[in-house]
């Protein structure tokens, strides 16, 4: 069966699905119940139909432009006569290191996070989607949160955005937890990960209990959220090859996945899943109680699943590319029918498809170089439009020729990508293109701007 | 035997210095006993997030968690009134004398991220009080956006006693010294001494404190330096096993592997002829820099074509060495002294730096190369590293495995009876993060100029 007739077939199971779910679930009261990126929160407005923006969190490079991160909004309408153009920009102040960026539930407001300067940027994207304001920053994470540093994941709760943070403000190192923050941006709450000295209620299922984080995802209908972890301040700002040669760095990795309750915010399972596991992605089938997630230094696919007896585990699944030569995946994506994955690989720009109609036996089936290199990837609902963009993090991204910046856009037709349109982002002196996340008019009930300020043309 | 029983049934903490802590609840006091009882409370000898055993695939962790990372303030001039056993009075000069406020005030800057031009890195960040005042989890620092610092952070311990200042002896006092870090750019990168003074006057939490500290006047150029300099004049770490058994005449303060250890330390492996000590008092280095062939090595050693690279607990690859230049930056050279002298007979030539409190400050060397005192043992057995500078007192010592473990656990029996209250007064103090009423707080505020 042909991938797209599956996402077609699928479509109106998967929506009505989600809609039970949701309602099953015991913190969920939001109305609006699915995503139109396959990869945000359940709990997110989605857009229907075709999205006019794709706003990308960007790194400022020394020496180039302003120099400083900033948001870079870029029309994706084919209708638009700006179709594939930068149509605004705007600067933060600073190198923060940008990094992921998430919509509130409402999705009037985007919070997105710096890893080093632990600021988070909330832009207003609601009041005229093609040109986002500043609408407030959030300066005093570390303070609020009593220590936690690098703000990663934005995550949309009902009424709330969960930030996962990498690292303390004591040794720079991997111990860190999620925080809770309102739509508004009012600090709510601190929740540190389990270590061995407090494992705050939750089973040590191997040897590991790191008290490392990264990303977080949940399972609401399950009342299942699930962390994963990377690594401290002191590794994810050094320079990347000065890090690989440093034998007392590169032990300070996270080797743990931590299923938690979702009501309660409390721990349940830690796993041991070598080799830092990233991205987490969930099904979002009615019946597919599982999650996936991918390590970054051993290059597997991990499953996290709920198995027969209502236990949950975790299982290596399968390898991506040659683990021996660290191709280093990084995002991925699910698709909405739960069929397909799609994980880059940063260090040789690939984008590989995996079959995970079985999940416990993925298979890639389909590959495609996007660049030298290549991090983030945010494709559509219907999995008809896959954007890529280039950058890792501001020390880890490669150097010299090899160090594209760029945002592309490729449509998959069932079979193969075909490269639409390449956003340059070195050429415009933008920086260093990372997470992006949609934009739609339809959300606001307000028409298409096809005449919005082009900004950047060249 | 009694007190062995004593300690087993009282110590439930992580095995990071297990070696170190087994010689001191052999060999401690009652009073020993007591202050050991009070670190049950929270590891203070290592990493928080505990690496020991990661080469294997076994390896389990014995984590901590940060929100007990609980401290006591200490009466830190006791430290420098009367230094503990095996150092000499403190040098004090005469222009900054010790007084509590300045030292409170020192500590407070020295915890204080604001202190930097982006509000995320204090002297802590680099010097961690739990890890020996160094970094045990880098070989080489980093700075403010992540940018390479090319040397091992050095532990500030018994920086009271140093002469010549960094690991290529570039500065003199103290008071001076920590304008370097304040102001590198790869390190604190502050923009000017005019921006720290400025922001020091601007965060309210310091109104008074340098007033109260230096008879009315503000944070100057020069205060804040000898405010500094207060504190880390306090950290005066000794009167440890070793120090009891030579300088405190008990013969039961170490074990007789120490006592050996000693002895070829004093003896065949020469050590004592750069780490000296007399019969007062030991600083175990001579202040002067000498050429090991370390840095002659990064200089000029021929790249492997392949880096063994770990991945995970026990999993390991080869990586080409192309693969890691397609991700590298420029590296700085280093060449030591010469940077300071431009003296070309001073390449490579770095400070000697004390033995106290060496099993605490791992990666060792001023690369951080060495991960530990056992490769520092067999490095120097070796003869270091051949160069037509090599300093003619390292040569290959031909020591025998024993010996090399017995001079391990010599080192190992330098750690000062006191580093817990230093640790514990450190986990004290506040960590000085951005709040609303700090410049730069949410992009309004901004410092004025």
């Amino acid at each position: 069966m042909k991938i797209m007739a599956k996402i077609k077939a699928k479509w109106m199971q998967g929506s009505l699905a989600l809609v039970g779910a949701i309602l099953a679930s015991t913190i969920g009261f939001h109305t609006t119940a699915m995503a139109d990126e396959t990869c945000m929160s359940p709990y997110m407005a989605k857009i229907v139909g075709q999205e006019d923006y794709v706003y990308v969190w960007t790194l400022g490079v020394e020496g180039l432009g302003d120099e400083q991160d900033k948001l870079v909004t870029i029309s994706v309408n084919p209708n638009s006569v700006n179709y594939g153009k930068v149509v605004n920009v705007l600067s933060v102040g600073g190198r923060n290191e940008a990094h992921h960026s998430g919509l509130t539930d409402d999705r009037r407001y985007l919070f997105a996070g710096g890893l080093d300067s632990n600021k988070i940027f909330i832009f207003d994207v609601h009041t005229n989607p093609s040109k986002p304001t500043l609408h407030k920053v959030i300066t005093d994470f570390v303070e609020k949160t009593g220590g936690m540093v690098g703000p990663h994941t934005m995550y949309a709760l009902p009424g709330r955005i969960l930030v996962s943070a990498l690292s303390n403000n004591v040794d720079h190192g991997g111990r860190t937890g999620l925080a809770e923050f309102t739509n508004e941006g009012e600090f709510v709450a601190a929740h540190w990960m389990p270590t061995d000295e407090n494992m705050r209620g939750a089973k040590k299922v191997g040897n590991i209990a790191d008290g490392y984080g990264y990303d977080v995802r949940v399972l609401p209908r399950r009342n299942i959220m699930v962390t994963s972890s990377f690594t401290g301040w002191s590794n994810y700002m050094m320079d990347f090859s000065k890090m690989l040669a440093d034998a007392e760095a590169m032990k300070r990795f996270g080797n743990t996945v931590v299923v938690w309750d979702l009501h309660t915010r409390k721990p349940k399972k830690v796993f041991e899943v070598p080799g830092a596991p990233l991205e987490i992605r969930c099904a979002w089938g009615s019946r597919n109680n599982y999650c996936l997630t991918t390590t970054a230094l051993t290059s597997q696919i991990w499953l996290i699943y709920e198995d027969d007896s209502g236990e949950w585990q975790a299982k290596a699944v399968g390898d991506i590319g040659d683990p021996s030569k660290v191709p280093l995946p990084v995002d991925i994506s699910i698709t909405a029918d739960d069929q397909g994955l799609w994980v880059q690989t940063f260090m040789d720009g690939k984008t590989r498809y995996f079959d995970i109609s079985d999940p416990f036996n993925p298979k890639q089936i389909y590959e495609h170089v996007i660049g030298s290199q290549v991090n983030m990837i945010s494709q559509s609902w219907d999995g008809k439009r896959t954007y890529f963009t280039s950058s890792l993090l501001g020390n880890w991204d490669k150097t010299g020729e090899s160090d594209e910046q760029f945002f592309k856009l490729f449509k998959w037709n069932g079979e193969e990508l075909v490269h639409e349109f390449t956003v340059d982002f070195y050429a415009l002196k933008l920086g260093r293109a990372h997470q992006m996340r949609f934009g739609a008019y339809s959300l606001y009930s307000q028409k298409s701007n096809s005449t919005g300020t082009l900004l950047s043309q060249r | 035997m009694q007190l062995i029983k004593r300690s087993t049934l009282n110590f439930n903490f992580q095995t990071v210095f297990s070696v170190i802590f087994l010689a001191l609840v052999l060999l401690a006091s009652d009073d020993v006993l007591a202050d050991l009882n009070e670190l049950a409370d929270h590891a203070v000898f290592g990493p928080g997030d505990n690496k020991e055993g990661y080469e294997s695939a076994d390896y389990r962790t014995n984590s901590l968690d940060l929100e007990k990372r609980l401290g006591k303030e200490a009466n830190l001039i006791d430290f420098v009134n009367n230094p503990p056993l095996g150092l000499p009075p403190v040098p004090i000069p005469e222009d900054n004398p010790m007084t509590i406020k300045k030292i409170k005030l020192g500590r407070k800057m020295f915890f204080d991220r604001r202190l930097s031009i982006n509000d995320t890195f204090s002297c802590a960040i680099c010097h961690i009080p739990e890890q020996g005042f160094t970094n045990n989890e880098i070989q080489t620092a980093v700075g403010v956006e992540g940018r390479t610092v090319k040397r091992n952070s050095p532990t500030i311990y018994n920086s009271a006693y140093l002469e010549k200042i960094f690991h290529d002896g570039r500065e003199s006092t103290l008071e001076q010294q920590v304008w370097s870090p304040l102001l590198a750019r790869n390190e604190m990168a502050n923009p000017s001494i005019g921006y720290v003074i400025n922001k020091l006057r601007a965060i309210r939490e310091y109104d008074g404190l340098f007033e109260g500290a230096f008879q009315g006047r503000g944070p100057t150029m020069e205060t804040i330096g000898m405010a500094f300099a207060n504190y880390q004049r306090t950290l005066n770490a000794a009167d440890s096993p070793f120090d009891r058994w030579y300088y405190g005449k008990d013969e039961d303060a170490v074990s007789e592997q120490v006592k050996r250890g000693f002895e070829v330390f004093m003896g065949k492996g020469g050590c004592s002829a750069c780490h000296v000590l007399n019969k007062k008092y030991a600083l175990f280095s001579d202040n002067l820099l000498h050429n090991t062939g370390v840095g002659f090595q990064e200089s000029m050693g021929i790249e492997p074509k392949t880096r063994r690279v770990q991945l995970a607990p026990g999993v390991y690859t080869h990586l080409d060495t192309s693969v890691i230049k397609s991700v590298s930056r420029p590296k700085e050279n280093d060449l030591g002294l010469y940077e300071v002298t431009e003296n070309p007979n001073d390449r490579w030539k770095y400070r000697t730096p004390s033995l106290r409190n060496v099993s605490l400050t791992a990666p060792y060397m001023h690369n951080g190369s060495l991960l530990t005192l056992h490769d520092v043992m067999v490095f120097y057995n070796d003869g270091g590293v051949p160069n037509e500078l090599l300093s003619p007192l390292i040569r290959p010592l031909n020591l025998t495995d024993t010996e090399i473990d017995e001079l391990v656990s010599f080192l190992e029996s330098l750690t000062g009876n006191n580093v817990n209250v230093l640790v514990k007064d450190a986990f004290a103090a506040p960590i000085g993060d951005i709040s609303p009423d700090d410049p730069n707080w949410a992009h309004e505020n901004q410092l004025k100029f």
